[in-house]
């Protein structure tokens, strides 16, 4: 019998609108309108069905809003479904975001008995475990401090420890691995490697391809609520990054105002020599190439590359702005190169957004919205938010002397 | 939750995997039934654990960085006996028998305590409790009633000052004493459902928090706490006796300092109303549960 049988699973969130119209009206009684105003719905999930064998992995990606964790949710029993049935066979825990259950008045131990038992752990549990969760979180010497005199990095420790510990049959785990720093993380890793060798049946929601791509044998990719596609890791990972149609759906809605002198065809990302490359490295030289058609003329233009977060954030942005040197497009078709020696971003997936605009002109011409991602991996742990190129040296004083070496 | 939720296998689980018997759960869309309610019971049970340590808990927070600490539970009370003393004996003379009118205020604001402080703390309890109850999964009812076990405990704490009044003003107690277990128990339960149906109320409607200190303040005054039961018109006492904080305050206070037996009607009224309204309240809250963290 598999361990997770989702079986035409539906969700369905009603929003309530504020009513625009009589917006002069008494906020009392706009409130009592806002009351009996239909509700709209929206389908997180729609009609999701799948099942997870004993000790397998399973990953489950997509966009934001895809209903990737609505999916976790419902998993981990905080909300119900709309209709349909989940089947859950075993003990069952999700590693939430480390720490939620914290009280900061309340010393490490406990807060150890206070997280383990909302977790779903017993008080008799935890007293066997508590030695070790103490120890993996390398907190010995401060367990009978408040937390809240805690850094932030012993908090996250203190967080995952108890959480894995919890010995589940099942582990849902989030985006928690972006946390704490590298030792830990490698730590953490390794105990979710155990676990699963152990037997554990895991899920697993990320948007860290590489990290879906390591645990898990299967994925799932989600879309607008659907499962879309099925298969195995490499195999899923790849067409999520190759189907730029996933995002493409919003491309239409920021049209308005542009004039159309010159129409972006496409955006690519490709290394020194040319070559269309699927994924980069952190501090690896890339090139992106925008090919546009130019309809008529444009006397000083500039083009722009936008980077985005999985999130939406803007991240970065390469731009023709940075010199006041004229482009004049004449009708044709033509492309131009962004050149990066070392590439900044850090590993993950970027979104990316090119537009056309005159120098100093209110409209844009061409904007063409999360056509292309960027997938960025690394070898390296390289902590922080971006990454700076640099290079260093060795200096030893000898005998007053200074010898130099260069690496 | 308020999912129909039910263990169909309890088998042992096969090698390699925990020592713990294999569950198995079905998540369904909401519905009351029968079968979810004993479900949502047995989950309760399976998490007596975090029912203890989160009132612990609570406890150890209240009094942690207060300098009085403890005290407090007995401090609130007394002050607030001390004050009603000066309003209905000293000024205003209200007649009160045989018994001192201080052990009268102090029995009544005892259980009255216990009522209001359960009831306005567990009422946002869920609301305060947003980033738990949005990321891991419990039986809900557990957040509302620590705060309740908290409020039992301080009541606990401050029945020594109300021993220690009764010697000094020489109150002597009978066996009838035994009878104020039963009529707490009585008043756990009301306070139980109340804070049920109010904390899941609160969750879409705010309204009721802001509004309770008022609400508490006029149910207070209309119940024999800081007066007499005998201080009430006969000719109200049928309407008044509808309220059933009324049964219990007194019921307390006559079992206590009166040494006599309380008045069957009024608190059987009140238990009556009590016992019928746990289950509604539990069945309520449920129903409610199920949305809770898509609306919180």
């Amino acid at each position: 019998m598999p361990d997770l049988i989702f079986d035409h699973v539906s969700k369905r969130y009603r929003i309530r609108h504020e009513v625009e119209h009589g917006a002069t009206r008494h906020p009392l009684i706009r409130k009592w309108m806002n009351l009996w105003t239909r509700p709209e719905d929206f389908w997180a999930v729609k009609d999701v069905s799948f099942a997870v064998e004993r000790g397998e992995a399973v990953g489950i990606i997509g966009h934001n809003g895809a209903g990737k964790s609505t999916i976790l949710k419902l998993l981990s029993n905080i909300t119900t479904p709309t209709s349909g049935e989940i089947t859950i066979n075993g003990r069952l825990a999700a590693l939430i975001e480390v720490g939620s259950g914290f009280h900061p008045e309340l010393s490490g131990r406990e807060n150890i008995y206070l997280n383990g038992s909302i977790l779903g752990m017993s008080r008799s549990e935890i007293t066997r475990k508590l030695d070790s969760i103490i120890d993996f979180a390398d907190l010995r010497q401060f367990i009978d401090t408040p937390v809240k005199r805690y850094s932030s990095g012993m908090y996250v420790r203190l967080g995952f420890s108890i959480a894995a510990h919890l010995q589940p049959d099942i582990l849902l785990l989030d985006e928690v691995l972006a946390v704490g720093d590298a030792a830990f993380q490698a730590k953490c890793l390794n105990r979710i490697t155990e676990l699963k060798e152990a037997g554990t049946t895991i899920v697993f929601i990320s948007h860290d391809l590489r990290a879906v791509e390591r645990l898990c044998q299967r994925v799932l990719l989600l879309k607008r609520g659907q499962v879309v596609m099925s298969g195995s890791a490499k195999e899923v990972v790849a067409a999520y990054q190759s189907d730029a149609t996933l995002s493409s759906e919003s491309v239409e809605v920021h049209k308005k105002g542009e004039t159309k002198e010159v129409e972006i065809r496409a955006l690519s990302f490709c290394d020194e020599a040319g070559q269309v490359k699927p994924s980069f490295q952190t501090g690896e030289p890339l090139v992106a190439r925008i090919d546009y058609e130019v309809h008529s003329p444009v006397k000083d233009a500039v083009f722009g590359l936008l980077f985005f977060t999985a999130d939406g954030e803007q991240h970065c942005e390469l731009t023709t702005d940075l010199s006041d040197d004229r482009i004049s497009l004449a009708p044709g078709k033509a492309s131009l190169e962004f050149r990066t020696p070392e590439l900044g971003l850090l590993p993950g997936i970027y979104f990316t957004s090119v537009h056309v605009q005159e120098r100093n002109a209110r409209d844009v011409i061409h904007y063409q919205y999360k056509s292309t991602i960027l997938r960025v991996d690394s070898d390296r742990v390289i902590r922080g938010n971006f990454f700076l190129p640099h290079e260093w040296n060795i200096k030893q004083v000898r005998n007053g002397r200074g010898s130099e070496e260069h690496s | 939750m308020d999912v129909q939720t039910i263990s169909v296998a309890s088998t042992e689980k096969p090698a390699g995997r925990g020592r713990i018997p294999l569950r198995s759960r079905v998540i369904r869309p909401p519905s009351v039934s029968v079968a979810s309610i004993l479900f949502g019971l047995h989950e309760l049970w399976r998490y007596r654990d975090l029912l203890y340590t989160l009132s612990a808990h609570r406890i150890k927070v209240r009094y942690k960085q207060s300098v009085l600490g403890i005290a407090w539970a007995v401090l609130q009370p007394v002050s607030l006996m001390l004050i009603y003393t000066l309003v209905f004996a000293v000024v205003a003379r209200i007649p009160t028998g045989t018994t001192p009118y201080p052990v009268i205020a102090f029995t009544g604001l005892l259980v009255w305590s216990l009522f209001s402080t359960a009831l306005t703390t567990s009422t946002s309890g869920l609301v305060s409790h947003a980033h738990l109850v949005t990321k891991v999964y419990f039986p809900r009812e557990i957040l509302p009633l620590t705060y309740v076990v908290a409020a039992v405990f301080d009541f606990i704490i401050a029945t020594f000052v109300l021993a220690g009044l009764m010697i000094y003003y020489q109150v002597a107690p009978t066996i009838n004493l035994l009878l104020a277990v039963p009529i707490v128990m009585i008043l756990v339960c009301f306070v139980t459902s109340m804070s049920l149906v109010f904390s899941a109320i609160q969750v879409r409607f705010r309204d009721v928090g802001v509004a309770m200190p008022l609400l508490l303040q006029l149910w207070m005054f209309a119940s024999p706490v800081v007066y007499p039961l005998g201080a009430v018109p006969e000719r109200f006492r049928g309407l008044y006796s509808l309220n059933p904080m009324v049964g219990i305050v007194d019921g307390f206070r006559t079992v206590v300092i009166g040494g006599t037996l309380a008045d069957p009607y009024t608190l059987g009224f009140s238990a009556l109303i009590s016992v019928l309204l746990l289950p509604i309240a539990y069945v309520y809250f449920k129903r409610i549960e199920a949305t809770i963290a898509d609306v919180i």
